[in-house]
């Protein structure tokens, strides 16, 4: 690593500070994410070019010289590339109705009886925040919550059912290496294939839920109708939901279940395919849009423009920001403080990188964190076994369940409460949430510990 | 990336209002006449044998003659006295203004606002334009309304009427008018698509009541009704669009509401319908 003056590494890390509490305050300045880490970008690479802390190199790719400019070397492609295809290609299947025919048929099958309900919709919450993305997930069980609810009658339990969906959302995109930004970038840096992850991940996923949902219930006084004649009338009205209502066209239907199913295999064994473990994950997910969009050849464009372009230039940004950060030995310096906290021991010290996480997370966007944090400790050489990783990674996603600006998913629940005129506050939702949230981060840490240590 | 909207929409549009059957007794009927004893009697000879459909529930039939009443309060007062769960009149009682086609006579004005009972009017006994078919069955029966998404009530009170083996027609009819007075704003708007605005709140707006005469169609399946369900959903100016399809048809009565929670005089379509249907039986409820 080069020579860089102290005073050099402490403006950038001034800069990094800044931008993070730019990002925190998000909602307070009224700018976009994008904004905020493009002008940070923008100025970044103009200082460390100025300081000669980078130069414009020539690289060599596949046998060529190559002069790029140097914002393109520190973007994760990869990263960029599985959240683009990802979002186009559940955008264009949730065209076919499979998802909402997934979400009516449960709601049917609960009989409208509230405790299956929330049951039926934790579950739903968990399996769509691991398959699709958390935001997706919510919004979906998010609004039939409200419109099922509305027809049963029984609205005085809707902030219940969407606090917490709002927070199994985050604990569904624990389930696999692509349910959330965070195992993304921290399994691409640890080197953990989506079946390892999701080895890993499902028994915490599993006693989680359960929890939660257990939680829920009591909390929010949510409970089995009584009387078969209660049930029945309940019944009656979930009936009137045609699950068939959103499907236009039944071949379109199955091709989107079978594209499903064959996206989640290939991301699964992308790792280990001959051809496709050399192309990624990201030519997975690009591919599965393209052949799914063939369905809307014609008007394909209406997809890109619902692409969440903020969201993507957001990580092109943040990447940018982070690898100035890099060349300013700002990581080093973070890195450093970071080996107390890791050097308390094999337990006290991922215990507490947990918590830090959870912390950091639970104010500003967990995924500079994860992102910095991958940086580090892939510099460090950590094992890709190692309990470190996951700590890093649990403490990220569960940490959004603190605030309600802690995760996308939970800013949703908290839109979706608002739409439907429910009084829900900043410091209300922190009262409510911090006990399910201690809950599940002291089960993380002792499933860290006692299974993954 | 999905929206709220889109989902909300989508969730909403697969609640759709299912029809539940429910048949309603019919114990009592009370014919008005303004006419002699005698001719009271052959009239209602004829009305019962028109109303063959009620025969199951072996209704107690009472008629009132013109001497019986002189006034819309002593009427009124019998109508209480009586009970009636079906009332059958015809229109200008006391009047010889049946010639002009422009009301429906006091008595009738205020007898479908006052009472909750459902009146059957019939064309007027002098009146030389009933259509052929008039008052001979109940074999087609029409439901007509611009809502009748979740409108159990209607639908039961035609199907009563409905002789083994007839068709219940649901009509539909969108007002054209107000939907093209829409479509012209919406024109007007530039962040709105009007041709993607004109399709899609057509298509929804038709989509709703044709999924409404399905479950219709389901529940009298389930229920084993002789009764055929036959469907119009269309868009157009109202009161053309149920003429034409009552002679189309040859429609034998007609159903439609008369009452509006928010005002006292007979609901928007309702007064021109049953003025100017003069030569049908029209149930008004």
């Amino acid at each position: 690593m080069h020579e860089v003056p102290d005073y050099i590494t402490m403006i950038f890390t001034g800069l990094l500070a800044a931008m993070v509490l730019c990002l925190a305050l998000e909602e307070k300045i009224h700018a976009k994410k994008s904004v905020i880490v493009g002008i940070f970008a923008v100025v970044t690479l103009a200082l460390a070019t100025g300081l000669h802390l980078v130069k414009r190199e020539a690289v060599e790719i596949l046998g060529h010289s190559v002069s790029l400019p140097i914002y393109i070397p520190g973007v994760d492609w990869e990263v960029i590339a599985i959240i683009l295809g990802s979002s186009i290609f559940v955008d264009v299947t949730s065209k076919s109705g499979l998802f909402s025919w997934i979400a009516i048929k449960l709601t049917k099958v609960s009989g409208g009886d509230p405790l299956r309900l929330l049951i039926a919709y934790g579950v739903m919450t968990v399996v769509f925040s691991a398959v699709l993305n958390n935001v997706t997930a919510m919004i979906i069980v998010g609004t039939l919550s409200a419109v099922s609810l509305g027809k049963l009658g029984r609205l005085n339990k809707l902030l219940g059912f969407l606090l917490v969906e709002g927070l199994l959302t985050n604990i569904g995109g624990l389930l696999t290496l692509i349910s959330s930004v965070p195992n993304i970038i921290v399994g691409n840096a640890a080197g953990i294939t989506f079946v390892e992850f999701f080895l890993t991940s499902s028994p915490y996923v599993v006693v989680a839920t359960a929890v939660t949902i257990w939680m829920g219930a009591k909390v929010f006084d949510i409970r089995r109708l009584d009387g078969i004649e209660a049930q029945r009338d309940a019944a009656l009205l979930v009936s009137g939901f045609d699950e068939n209502d959103g499907i236009e066209s039944n071949n379109f239907f199955w091709f989107g279940s079978i594209m499903t199913v064959l996206f989640i295999c290939a991301m699964a064994s992308a790792s280990v395919m001959p051809v496709i473990k050399d192309l990624g994950m990201g030519y997975v997910a690009l591919s599965f849009a393209a052949i799914m969009l063939t369905r809307y050849k014609a008007t394909a464009d209406r997809f890109y423009q619902a692409v969440d372009w903020d969201l993507l230039a957001f990580f092109g940004c943040l990447f940018i920001v982070i690898n100035m950060m890099e060349h300013a030995l700002v990581l080093e310096l973070i890195g450093d403080g970071l080996k107390p906290i890791i050097g308390l021991g094999a337990q006290a010290g991922t215990v507490a990188l947990m918590a830090a996480s959870a912390v950091a997370s639970s104010v500003t966007d967990n995924i500079p964190l994860a992102a910095m944090l991958a940086k580090i400790l892939g510099g460090m050489q950590i094992a890709s076994d190692s309990p470190i990783w996951w700590a890093v990674i649990f403490g990220a996603n569960l940490g959004g369940n603190i605030t309600p600006i802690g995760s996308a998913s939970t800013l949703v629940a908290v839109t979706i409460i608002h739409k439907n005129n429910l009084p829900m506050s900043f410091a209300g939702f922190v009262k409510v949430a911090v006990p399910f949230a201690a809950v599940q981060l002291v089960m993380a840490a002792g499933y860290v510990l006692l299974i993954l240590g | 990336m999905t929206n709220l909207d889109q989902f909300t929409s989508v969730f909403k549009s697969a609640d759709k209002p299912r029809f539940h059957y429910r048949r309603a007794r019919i114990g009592r009927v009370l014919v008005v006449t303004d006419l002699g004893a005698d001719d009271s009697a052959v009239l209602s000879r004829s009305l019962k044998a028109f109303l063959s459909v009620l025969e199951p529930d072996a209704p107690e039939w009472t008629t009132l003659c013109g001497g019986d009443f002189d006034s819309v309060n002593g009427l009124l007062e019998k109508i209480e006295a009586h009970k009636p769960d079906l009332i059958v009149t015809y229109r200008h009682l006391h009047s010889d203004a049946w010639n002009w086609p422009h009301g429906l006579g006091e008595y009738l004005d205020v007898i479908t606002q006052v009472t909750t009972t459902p009146v059957v009017v019939i064309p007027h006994p002098a009146e030389e334009n009933a259509l052929p078919h008039s008052l001979k069955s109940t074999k087609q029966v029409m439901a007509i309304t611009d809502h009748l998404v979740g409108d159990d009530s209607l639908v039961n009170h035609a199907l009563r009427f409905v002789q083994t083996d007839g068709s219940c027609w649901l009509a539909h009819v969108e007002d054209g008018d107000q939907f093209d007075r829409y479509v012209d704003a919406i024109a007007k708007i530039p962040s709105i698509n009007t041709e993607m605005a004109h399709e899609t709140i057509l298509e929804q707006l038709l989509k709703e009541p044709r999924d409404y005469i399905s479950s219709c169609r389901g529940t009298l399946a389930a229920e084993s009704l002789p009764v055929a369900i036959e469907e119009v959903v269309t868009l157009g100016h109202r009161l053309t669009e149920y003429c034409s399809l009552v002679e189309e048809h040859e429609i034998d009565l007609l159903v439609f509401y008369t009452k509006d929670e928010d005002q006292l005089a007979m609901q928007g379509l309702a007064y021109p319908l049953a003025v100017e249907l003069r030569s049908i039986p029209i149930l008004m409820l």
